[in-house]
């Protein structure tokens, strides 16, 4: 089922939290919403679920608008980041409680619990309290109970950031699978950039309760609409360098850089230029697409070099290497910048200067 | 063979238990001595030296006490007193005290559970006060409460009722219990309630199916001192009851004192009594209190 929501806003007291969201979560997609803590994220979510009141805007059902709908007569399932298991009953009881309550026949309880539980693999587990679990188990629990009812909608709010670095990983892959299992539009909150990318369709990221952008992954990697976006989006981050542009070259201290053609041709404006760690490279001269620096910092992170280089302005740039480049600490580097491949945002409002392509 | 490391925590262990078994002992003793004294004939209690265990057992005194029937005709010189005796009243008492204790346990339960869910769920004008402010009326010795209370029974025309004890212990019960669910529910995450919502309960289900059984051993803490205060009080009773018919057990056996004769076997039998149902209460409930708190874990 499609959810769309149109012009949410959200205010607790005076305090603005959500400005104006507009979004369209289509039928069976994965989408995610991203930011950092505090932005808003479970606040949307839970006004999805019902569970917050709207302060202005209407959220759309497919073709039925919502607002008044109880959370029970929505046919939505919802993970919480707690988990929020019954603690006074049986894993068995907590996965059967939707259910139950909706007077389904036992026999038809026991047979969906106990599919979902074989799913999940906690079909050993139908007789614990959820306090006799380990937090992955509850979480499995956590989902299973989501999953029991066949919903329209399947909300989770950071259902991983309980578990270890390595069943998140697990955990993840498994999440996308049932997804495609359960054919609902899933809708997941998370603060972690390679969970979002890594699982969805589609990626709505957030920052002080805005919208910043919504997209493909790949389109939210390699297009980021304004500097906070391409700041947040990436590991190890973009490195940021404050500039100006000026007959299709970027002045930087006392180098420059060419630049692709823009949009719009700028002269004189005051910008800052993004690139990635992975799309510099290094050059075995200076030239006319380098700017050189001496190496500060060398980091091994396994497969991959992260090098860290100051440049003349004291400013620093990261960029990554594979892990048998020949590098020395304090040695002059030479980095190279592709001009496909760097994002130009404007000073004043952050926005992405568009090249031309 | 064994080593001279083991024998030393032989040792450690046997010096352990005979200093736990001696304080147990010693905290046991004042019932101990009850019980044994209950249970012994009326020229044993006396005798010289004291018997902890008694030579002859007699289950005279509870007889006595359970089926209202005077005794007085083992006991010597004296003549049977012409009115009725205490023990003639003792399960009228004992029946009074647990009418008393329960429903007004019930009451403040009910009252404060219900309370309590509305100070920590809904969003009112003063709900984050109330709680302490219901704490201040135990700073005051209630002695000083007990006068005005009686002055209103007396105006609702409850005085020498069941009725007015319960009303009474319902008001010094009632504030801690609603403080102590208070806090207990405070700790049971919204978000379980949520769940519950979105999985199809209604606001009532919620309640009964999901908060409920979670505050359980909240509910249990609260009805033990409700219990407690309810059943031991001596104050309340003492001035609100003047019928012997109406009276609660605590007042009641202070009668046994009257006189120049106190039946100390009569006596320590009614305390034992008294103090069973307490006890055998407090061994079932214990149960489910441990295990209540084991289970409100929901974070992993
Ligand atoms: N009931 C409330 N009353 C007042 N302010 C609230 C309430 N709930 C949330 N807020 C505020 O709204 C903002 C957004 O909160 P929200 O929980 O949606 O953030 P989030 O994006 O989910 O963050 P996190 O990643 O830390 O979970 C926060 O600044 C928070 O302080
Ligand atoms: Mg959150």
């Amino acid at each position: 089922m499609e959810v769309r929501l149109e012009r949410i806003n959200k205010r607790f007291g005076a305090v603005q939290i959500l400005k104006d969201i507009d979004l369209v979560f289509p039928s069976r997609k994965f989408v995610t919403l991203l930011g950092p803590s505090g932005c808003g994220k479970t606040t949307l979510l839970r006004m999805i679920a019902g569970l917050e009141d709207i302060t202005a805007g209407k959220i759309w059902f497919g073709e039925r608008v919502v607002n008044e709908l109880a959370p029970r007569d929505r046919n939505i399932a919802m993970v919480f980041q707690s988990y929020a298991l019954y603690p006074q009953m049986t894993v068995r009881r907590n996965l059967g409680y939707g259910l139950r309550v909706r007077g389904t026949p036992v026999s038809e309880i026991d047979t969906a619990v106990e599919r979902v539980a074989r799913i999940l693999e906690i079909d050993h587990l139908l007789e614990r309290k959820p306090a006799q679990l380990s937090g992955g188990q509850r979480q499995r629990v956590a989902l299973g109970r989501a999953m029991v009812r066949k919903p329209d909608i399947f909300l989770m709010d950071e259902p991983l950031s309980n578990l270890d670095a390595k069943l998140r990983v697990t955990m993840r892959g498994e999440l996308r699978r049932f997804h495609l299992d359960l054919n609902a539009t899933t809708i997941y909150v998370t603060h972690d950039q390679l969970e979002a990318m890594t699982m969805s369709d589609l990626i709505a990221v957030m920052h002080h309760g805005v919208v910043q952008q919504y997209g493909t992954p790949a389109e939210i990697y390699s297009k980021p609409a304004n500097l906070f976006v391409a700041g947040f989006i990436g590991s190890p981050p973009m490195n940021f360098l404050e500039g100006e542009i000026s007959n299709r070259r970027f002045l930087v201290g006392d180098g420059s850089l060419p630049l692709p053609a823009l949009q719009v041709e700028a002269n004189a404006q005051k910008a800052v230029l993004g690139v990635r760690p992975q799309d510099l490279s290094r050059a075995p001269a200076a030239g006319q697409d380098t700017i050189t620096g001496t190496i500060s910092l060398v980091e091994l992170l396994g497969s991959e070099k992260l090098v860290e280089v100051q440049l003349q302005n004291r400013k620093r740039m990261s960029i990554q290497l594979r892990a048998d480049a020949f590098v020395e600490m304090g040695a002059l580097f030479h980095l190279r910048f592709d001009p496909q491949r760097l994002h130009l945002f404007d000073k004043e409002s952050g926005n992405i200067i568009p090249a031309s392509n | 063979m064994l080593t001279r490391k083991q024998l030393w925590r032989a040792a450690r262990d046997a010096l352990l238990y005979v200093s736990l078994c001696t304080v147990t002992f010693i905290v046991c003793f004042p019932l101990i001595w009850a019980l044994s004294t209950s249970l012994k004939p009326k020229s044993e209690i006396f005798a010289t030296p004291p018997t902890l265990v008694p030579r002859t057992l007699t289950f005279e005194n509870y007889e006595a006490l359970l089926t209202g029937r005077q005794q007085y005709y083992h006991s010597g010189p004296q003549t049977a007193p012409s009115g009725p005796t205490p023990a003639q009243f003792f399960t009228r008492w004992f029946v009074n005290s647990v009418i008393v204790t329960a429903g007004s346990t019930l009451i403040s339960i009910v009252i404060s559970t219900l309370a309590a869910y509305s100070l920590t769920r809904f969003r009112y004008w003063g709900r984050s006060v109330v709680p302490y402010f219901s704490l201040l009326g135990y700073m005051v010795p209630s002695i000083i409460f007990v006068f005005p209370l009686f002055l209103m029974m007396v105006r609702l025309e409850l005085t020498d009722s069941l009725w007015s004890l319960i009303f009474g212990y319902v008001s010094i019960t009632l504030p801690f219990c609603m403080w102590l669910m208070w806090a207990f529910m405070r700790s049971i995450p919204i978000e379980i309630e949520e769940a519950a919502l979105i999985d199809g309960a209604s606001r009532y289900q919620v309640f009964r199916q999901v908060v409920l059984p979670t505050a359980l051993p909240g509910i249990i803490a609260a009805s033990i001192f409700a219990m407690i205060v309810s059943w031991n009080d001596y104050l309340f009773g003492r001035v609100f009851i003047n019928s012997l018919d109406n009276l609660t057990l605590t007042v009641g056996v202070m009668l046994f004192f009257e006189g120049t004769h106190v039946d100390w076997g009569l006596l320590m039998a009614a305390s034992v009594l008294m103090t069973v149902p307490m006890a055998i209460l407090f061994m079932a409930l214990q149960r489910h209190l441990v295990a209540g708190f084991g289970a409100g874990a929901v974070k992993g």
